[in-house]
């Protein structure tokens, strides 16, 4: 019985010993992916942060302007004039459009041999 | 067992059974012992090292403090002005090097500029950590790192950078090494809770919620180019504006000349054209005679006292006699001249009438009711305080009624201008964005809304009959209307004719007033021989090409319809 319970508690023992090492190394590497992960996340957070102060100081109108300048003649850039402003209800109304039907009546009538305007003459 | 032991000596014999389990007593006894050493031993050591105290800090500061951030700074439609960046710097650990003969010359091949004798010097010794060069590149950290030096390392800093470089330098101020602000919002953003977020270590490489400003980078833009241009433009030796929301109080531009680069804040103490210390906010920290643009507030204050009717008359024909000294007008009419008149052709003579119809102690009464006489609640930390006489005597009052003999700085009268527009509701400037209904909470009453009626028509005449029409010419249709104010500078002890201050404090669109804005010009000369040099030449026309370019960005269409001006005027005078 007690050799039973012995032979147990080594088992478990050795067990239990194997457990631990293993849980004990795979925690080390862990640590280790996690520094070098956070090493990769700091660097490339620091990548970013000069990407994005690249990005701003490529907005700014700082910077923007003396391309503007250096291209005016090529594209004939102006500043806009207080004249060149419009307002929608400034624009004219939309002149009558054609009607295609009428048109298309008339001609029909041509090409059947009556002409209206000849009606109308011989009419009066 | 009490019977045998009584009276005689006891002879006892212990049996080998007992004779052994004594000598096991005694045995486990001495484990225990060498048991409890031993934990001791162990229960000491880890006293001792948890006793020890290791230095991280790098020359006195705490490593998290070097990598504190700052959170951007945004202008008001979310473009940047002010950012974070990451970079390494290198530091050393004396006591970690092993040969510094070896590590002073692998070092000097990468970083050339280093002084060979001062490396050797900062590498030797026994100390924790040293800074050997800070806020280097990725490229040169890559370098260094192959050299494989022990005991030489990176830390990465947080390092400011101002994208937008010299536009809104005085607005953005500038940090020190250590990433804390020495001036301009960065300082105030410090006093005001940025410390003591870094402090409990809450600003620590992390991400900070960014702050928006008032300003709004485009105009802003517009304004700086506009002030560059006319220091060549009227060779001027400084030029500076300021333009402000008249509702919401936020400040849009802020810019004075010459200036500095927030990127490399030692340029502030440049001198500038061999002037010391030249290079300062002009618009919150200088204090100037603003010369005839205090016309404006002189007229506020009397129509609103109703002591002055826009349709009085007064008698401008001679000069005004203060004992000794007589006070002229510039453009002088020498006749009767009804109010509007005054205002039009800034008569001196007009205007002392003006004050002295409403009493120089109301006058000076005013002055303090439009926050003249204080510092203005601001937040840029470079202010002034402006110079008001506690008390004028009849002259001061006469020279204060067209802006001489009192100082105050461009920001007071933006203020002034921005409450007399705005139906005579005053409000604080602010560099932080802000809605209309919480700048409503700080509104001041200071003039009546009929008053300030009165003083958009005065301001729109001048621009369409006074001495704004250069400007009106070039920002026409936009509806402005303004006061332009040529101060004499006093230099030695006498004001002089040639050296003068051009001011042009004005608001747009007078229709519906959204933006006032002050535009000074020191020391100009005359564009070309045909030209003036008075402000309305230069103030003026640098206020209206700046109106030109920034009223579409603001969403102002331009409107030449007459009526808008016709219904400017008071109808007591239509």
């Amino acid at each position: 019985m007690i050799k039973m319970l012995n032979a147990i508690m080594v088992c478990t023992s050795v067990v239990g010993l194997v457990g631990v090492y293993a849980l004990k190394y795979s925690v080390e590497d862990i640590a280790t992916a996690k520094v070098s992960l956070e090493r990769k996340i700091d660097r490339q957070e620091g990548e970013l942060s000069l990407l994005k102060a690249d990005w701003s100081y490529l907005n700014q109108p700082a910077h923007v302007a003396p391309i503007v300048a250096r291209h005016q003649e090529a594209l004939a850039l102006v500043p806009t004039s207080q004249e060149q402003f419009g307002r929608m209800d400034n624009l004219p109304m939309r002149p009558a459009a054609p009607d295609p039907a009428a048109l298309d009546a008339l001609l029909s009538s041509l090409d059947a041999g009556i002409d209206p305007i000849q009606q109308l003459i011989e009419a009066n | 067992m009490a019977i045998i032991t009584e009276g005689a000596e006891t002879i006892s014999l212990d049996g080998g059974r007992k004779a052994r389990g004594n000598l096991t007593k005694a045995r486990i006894r001495w484990v225990i012992v060498a048991l409890l050493l031993g934990f001791a031993t162990v229960g000491g050591r880890l006293i001792q090292l948890g006793a020890t105290v290791t230095d991280s800090t790098i020359e006195g500061v705490e490593r998290d403090v070097i990598t504190a951030s700052r959170p951007p700074i945004l202008d008001r439609n979310g473009l940047e002005m002010a950012v974070d960046i990451r970079v390494p710097s290198l530091f050393a650990e004396p006591r970690r090097i092993i040969d510094v003969e070896e590590a002073v010359q692998k070092l000097r091949t990468v970083l050339p500029e280093l002084d060979e004798d001062w490396l050797r010097k900062r590498l030797t010794g026994d100390k924790g950590f040293v800074w050997v060069k800070r806020e280097l590149t990725p490229a040169i950290e890559e370098k260094i790192f192959q050299l494989g030096i022990p005991g030489i390392e990176f830390v990465t800093e947080s390092k400011r950078f101002y994208p937008s470089g010299q536009e809104a330098s005085h607005i953005l101020g500038a940090v020190n090494i250590d990433n804390q602000g020495t001036m301009g919002i960065e300082k105030h953003m410090d006093d005001d809770s940025l410390a003591l977020l870094q402090s409990i270590g809450l600003a620590r490489g992390n991400e900070m919620t960014p702050v928006n400003l008032s300003i709004d980078l485009r105009v802003q833009h517009a304004m700086y180019e506009q002030l560059t241009d006319a220091m060549t433009r009227y060779k001027a030796v400084a030029a500076a504006g300021v333009m402000m929301d008249v509702k919401t109080g936020e400040i849009l531009a802020l810019a004075s000349l010459p200036d500095f680069d927030p990127n490399n804040p030692s340029t502030l103490f440049q001198d500038y054209n061999g002037v010391k210390n030249d290079r300062f906010n002009r618009i919150t920290s200088g204090i100037y005679e603003l010369g005839s643009t205090f016309k404006t507030i002189t007229m506020a204050g009397a129509l609103d006292s109703g002591k002055v009717k826009i349709t009085d008359q007064f008698d401008a024909r001679f000069g005004v006699r203060f004992g000794r000294f007589t006070i002229d007008d510039f453009h002088g009419k020498h006749r009767i001249l009804s109010v509007p008149e005054i205002y039009k052709y800034s008569s001196n003579i007009g205007t002392i009438h003006v004050m002295q119809t409403l009493g120089k102690d109301d006058f000076r009464a005013f002055l303090t009711k439009i926050g003249m006489d204080q510092t203005v609640p601001f937040e840029l930390p470079e202010m002034r305080k402006p110079k008001v006489p506690d008390k004028f005597s009849e002259i001061v009052a006469a020279t204060s009624s067209f802006g001489h003999g009192l100082s105050v700085s461009p920001l007071h009268m933006v203020r002034a201008v921005a409450a007399f527009v705005n139906d005579g509701n005053m409000t604080t400037p602010t560099m932080y964005k802000r809605s209309e209904a919480e700048a409503r909470q700080t509104y001041v009453s200071v003039i009546s809304p009929t008053t300030s009626a009165e003083i958009r028509y005065l301001m729109r005449l001048n621009a369409l009959e006074g001495s704004g029409t250069r400007m009106n010419k070039l920002a026409n249709g936009y509806r402005v209307g303004g006061k332009t104010g040529t101060a004499e500078k006093v230099v030695g002890k006498v004001y002089s004719a040639d050296k003068t201050l051009a001011v042009f404090a004005s608001a747009f669109p007078l229709d519906d007033p959204r933006y006032a804005m002050v535009v000074l010009v020191d020391e100009p000369q005359n564009e070309n021989p045909q030209s003036g040099h008075t402000a309305g030449w230069n103030a003026g026309e640098v206020t209206g090409r700046i109106v030109q370019r920034v009223a579409p960005m603001l969403g102002i269409s331009p409107d030449f319809s007459e009526m808008l001006d016709s219904n400017l005027v008071p109808v007591e005078l239509r």
